[in-house]
């Protein structure tokens, strides 16, 4: 059956953002990472205007993060001082990133920049996470026990972070650091997430992990617990601005994507921390060699829509 | 005495022009008729797409060309290049001007057969006439601007706004008159608006007759409250779609904690 979006003015099979919805919302669950940057992407391939795929996504991505944020709340994962610093950071990055974007237009090279900014994060974290992970896995396999990652090597960092002021104690993540600390990192997240025009969960995640040192399971509930106050404030400003949130395509893609988080939080209990790691990092890779693959083979059009501001 | 001259004369006047039109529209055949079946298409919850048929008499031993267009305008398109010989990317944009955003034409035969260059020219039939009337920037040359229409041509036909056939015109003859009928398939993608479509009869290389009818295409119901909201009520707009989320992500939590977590 087709529906006829408003916003989009085109029409889609529904089983189509309904089927995306409960994939993306599935990863939303599973990993605590929104999915833009494969929804939107996607949303693209079948039709749906750039600009209104973005903001329509991060429409969607409110009820996902809700259903996942509210599902990983009642197992006790979400460390909500936290999410409050990572945000104060993340609303402070964005409004740089957002004026960074225009600077770059201005200088002409803004793609380029995006574009190399994504491929290189995506690349760098992805290869990171599968490293990582990789080794920890081994080393329990060797040990048969838990492992803490490369505590040892990073000592003076860790001394430097321990000297920073206004140490706090984040009960739920079982770490003590200074709350500048989330603040900075949630605030650099949000820079680069402003840039690639993306939410950021994907590099959220590895800073919780890797820079705040919170377990696996609080890392997904807490980045959630985020990204939905992140994309409440996307949806409301590309809504009033740019006029681009098509509301028949974000309840399509909800009614997967809520339903999708809820399955990927089940799922996600009965998977390690270190191997929710490493499938989220050959995720991440996978999208890092379609990019490249997109940047480097001859499009089969060489106009697009502009996006129309 | 000038005032019942003045009259004398303009009586003489409106005589002559009604002769003259007489004269003229019986030149033209005065035959062709064009009716669209469907012209007004409503855009509602389910719509994807139409069909629109054209059908009308002409005079026996012309051909036809019907050209299904939206007023013209003009089109701001992202331009890909290679960025260091290597990388694609957007590099700029293609300003499009004096061009349809929807541009359909049919023909009994190919156009080239049909009519003489200047005619097609003249009338803006076909893909050659119509690249003749658009002025694209930035363009250094006519190759430059030939390679980019034809880019923008791919794009149209791709987003299924511009087509072209020959030989799918249905012509029956009966009682020295000859009736022709086409079925075509109105795009989704075409958005609201006025659309003219303009039957052509065409002999010995030249138009001989024309005729019109128009297709309006417009938003109703759901479909037309809810983009008139995004639009005129964006700040609500925005709201109800963060509380409809919030909702719903927070309804489906809430149903599959009463499933007692069985997933």
């Amino acid at each position: 059956m087709y529906l006829y979006l408003p916003v989009a003015l085109t029409s889609i099979n529904i089983l189509i953002p309904v089927g995306l919805g409960l994939a993306v919302g599935l990863l939303s669950g599973l990993f605590g990472v929104g999915g833009g940057f494969l929804m939107t992407p996607l949303l693209i391939m079948f039709g749906i205007p750039a600009t209104v795929a973005a903001a329509t996504d991060s429409n969607q991505i409110v009820a996902a993060s809700t259903s996942g944020t509210y599902a990983h709340w009642r197992v006790g994962n979400v460390d909500f001082k936290m999410g409050f610093h990572l945000l104060i950071g993340g609303f402070v990055g964005g409004l740089v990133g957002v004026q960074a974007i225009k600077i770059l237009k201005a200088m002409g090279n803004a793609d380029f920049v995006i574009k190399m900014t994504y491929v290189i994060m995506l690349g760098v974290v992805g290869s990171y996470m599968f490293i990582e992970s990789l080794n920890a896995i081994r080393k329990s396999k060797n040990k048969g026990e838990a492992v803490t990652p490369v505590e040892t090597k990073d000592n003076a960092f860790t001394r430097f972070l321990k000297s920073l002021p206004l140490q706090t104690r984040y009960e739920k993540s079982g770490v003590t650091h200074s709350m500048l600390l989330p603040i900075v990192f949630g605030g650099f997240v949000g820079i680069l997430a402003a840039l690639m025009g993306v939410g950021g969960g994907f590099l959220m995640v590895p800073v919780m992990v890797y820079i705040l040192r919170m377990p696996m399971h609080v890392v997904v509930g807490t980045s959630l617990f985020q990204i939905l106050f992140n994309c409440i404030e996307v949806t409301f400003l590309q809504a009033y601005t740019n006029h681009n949130v098509d509301f028949i395509l974000a309840v399509l893609l909800l009614l997967g994507s809520t339903v999708g988080a809820q399955i990927g939080t089940v799922f996600g209990r009965k998977l390690k921390g270190e191997q929710l790691k490493i499938i989220l990092a050959v995720i991440v890779l996978v999208v890092t060699v379609k990019i490249v693959f997109d940047l480097t083979l001859t499009p089969s059009l060489l106009l697009a829509q502009a996006g129309g501001h | 005495m000038f005032n019942i001259q003045g009259s004398k004369l303009s009586t003489l006047f409106t005589l002559l022009i009604c002769m003259a039109v007489l004269l003229v529209s019986g030149t033209a055949s005065a035959m062709l008729t064009a009716k669209a079946n469907h012209d007004n298409i409503k855009i509602d919850f389910f719509y994807h797409g139409s069909s629109v048929s054209v059908s009308g008499i002409t005079e026996p031993g012309t051909d036809l060309v019907i050209k299904i267009t939206s007023p013209e305008g003009h089109e701001t398109l992202k331009e890909k290049g290679k960025v260091g010989g290597l990388l694609w990317m957007n590099v700029g944009t293609m300003k499009f001007e004096h061009v349809s955003n929807l541009y359909s034409v049919h023909s009994t035969k190919k156009l080239e057969e049909l009519l003489v260059p200047e005619e097609m020219d003249k009338y803006g039939i076909g893909y050659k006439a119509i690249e003749k009337q658009a002025v694209l920037d930035p363009v250094q040359n006519n190759e430059e601007k030939a390679k980019w229409f034809s880019e923008f041509l791919r794009f149209k036909e791709k987003s299924k706004l511009y087509a072209s056939s020959n030989g799918n015109i249905e012509m029956k003859e009966k009682d020295g008159k000859q009736s022709y009928y086409i079925l075509t398939q109105w795009p989704y993608q075409a958005p609201p608006g006025d659309y003219l479509v303009t039957v052509y009869a065409v002999k010995d290389g030249k138009v001989v007759d024309q005729a019109e009818s128009k297709v309006l295409v417009e938003q109703a119901g759901i479909v037309k409250t809810l983009a008139g909201m995004a639009k005129n009520k964006a700040a609500l707009y925005g709201l109800i779609s963060i509380v409809s989320a919030l909702g719903a992500g927070f309804g489906v939590g809430l149903v599959f904690r009463k499933g007692g977590g069985a997933h």
